[in-house]
């Protein structure tokens, strides 16, 4: 046990060793090749190894390169559509998503949560007086546009809104903004 | 609409008799039947002492403006992520559609449309060129809409870019019976922007077939349930959130205000 103990420290002391002597090589500014010809030249000639404070001054006094930040190139409809939230939701049918408040008459809220068409939800009984308008509120969405073929059309009727029922409240709407608001 | 009567009588009065701004008979878009021939002899008159420019350099740089592809900049108005974000690429359910509108639609994601942005981009970038052409010439843009919800804010737009609006019910001889209507003779838009190009659910609006039959050049704003067929510059994009519309009628308003700076920088008027 003793002697396995002291062959792993050595072990680990030669690695330490040669790791600590590595890592100076690699973060001293001067490379290892150099270091050598330094020691043996005269040190009074133009190659003068600069002190800690001399870097450090140097390096604090100089006048900031901008450095170009690269603009991205502008992102393609494709890209984006891919990338969107309309993908991601998938069928609309049961989907929890999250709107805000617009517009409020009455007991009817006027929702907006992102889609083509904002929802029309009854006020929840519960905590109705903090659904006014800019309230975030969690939704369970039906469909993103009533629409449907009646008997002898040739095209849907749509009734320009989308079909969803209140579930809770995310957020109440900020009070400096909202408070007069019904 | 007795105050928009009343507006473009004024307007025409000033026009004829008082302002003597030197106009060119070929952009005068209302037919002859409007127009009187005491107009014609106003137009030959020698300019006033107020303009700097004579007439034939205020021709060469009209003339020189036309050949430029983008001479007010609108490009860069936008970008297709600015479309994007203002959810114009969203369409009505497929059922909905009008066949012409297959050219523009991108595809459907579970039965709904999606618009090709890059279609409406392209689109887009022509009509706002044309709209600041037409303002910088000093035409007479009327903004047309339909939907309550927006009337507000087309009207808002219209003030602010110093045009004209109509966003209410619209009377049958407005532009096809405009001297009956009005009581007088009356100049006709030269311009109009459809922001909705429906009047109800299923009816186009009456503006685009008017205009169309008094050779008013319109643009209108066509969703996937629109005919864009009597359109001069269609703009296939979402007509129903309130984000997109707002989108248009910045970047109308934009259009229509670097017409006018133009004006004033270029021919000093």
């Amino acid at each position: 046990m003793a002697l396995r103990v002291l062959a792993n420290r050595r072990i680990i002391s030669s690695s330490y060793n040669s790791l600590r002597t590595c890592l100076c090589r690699s973060y001293s500014s001067i490379p290892p090749d150099e270091e050598n010809v330094l020691k043996t030249s005269n040190p009074s000639e133009d190659e003068v190894k600069k002190g800690g404070f001399a870097t450090a001054f140097e390096k604090y006094t100089q006048v900031e390169q901008e450095e170009e930040i690269p603009i991205a190139p502008p992102k393609t409809f494709i890209s984006l559509l891919r990338h969107s939230k309309l993908m991601q939701l998938g069928d609309p049918k049961g989907k929890v998503i999250e709107g805000s408040i617009f517009h409020v008459v009455g007991d009817d809220l006027y929702i907006d949560f992102g889609g083509k068409f904002y929802c029309v939800c009854p006020r929840p009984l519960r905590n109705a007086e903090d659904y006014t308008r800019g309230a975030r509120v969690r939704l369970r969405l039906q469909e993103l546009e009533i629409a449907t073929r009646f008997l002898g059309s040739s095209t849907d009727m749509t009734l320009l809104e989308a079909d969803a029922a209140v579930i809770g409240l995310i957020r109440r709407a900020s009070k400096t903004s909202e408070a007069k608001k019904i | 609409m007795a105050a928009l009567s009343r507006r473009i009588f004024t307007h025409y009065y000033a026009w004829c008799w008082g302002g003597v701004r030197q106009r060119s008979l070929a952009s005068c878009t209302s037919p002859a039947l409007t127009s009187t021939p005491a107009v014609e002899e106003q137009l030959t008159q020698s300019p006033p002492a107020t303009t700097t420019h004579t007439e034939s350099s205020m021709d060469q740089i009209l003339k020189e403006s036309l050949k430029h592809p983008d001479y007010f900049q609108v490009a860069q108005l936008f970008t297709v992520e600015d479309l994007f974000r203002a959810r114009v690429h969203l369409g009505h359910v497929e059922g909905t559609g009008d066949p012409h509108m297959n050219q523009f639609i991108f595809g459907s994601r579970l039965g709904h449309h999606i618009i090709d942005l890059d279609q409406t981009a392209a689109h887009l970038r022509h009509a706002l060129n044309i709209i600041a052409h037409i303002a910088f010439r000093e035409g007479i843009i009327l903004f047309v809409g339909r939907l309550p919800q927006h009337q507000y804010l087309i009207e808002c737009t219209a003030k602010e870019c110093g045009e004209y609006s109509h966003c209410r019910y619209w009377q049958g001889g407005v532009l096809t019976n405009s001297t009956k209507q009005f009581g007088s003779i009356t100049r006709l838009p030269d311009l109009i922007i459809l922001l909705h190009s429906m009047y109800t659910t299923v009816q186009q609006h009456y503006a685009i077939r008017d205009a169309a039959k008094m050779l008013i050049p319109t643009v209108a704003i066509v969703d996937s349930n629109c005919n864009p067929k009597l359109v001069t510059y269609p703009i296939p994009g979402n007509d129903d959130s309130a984000i997109a519309i707002e989108l248009y009628c910045r970047l109308f308003k934009n259009a229509v205000l670097k017409g006018k700076e133009k004006r004033k920088e270029v021919l000093g008027l």
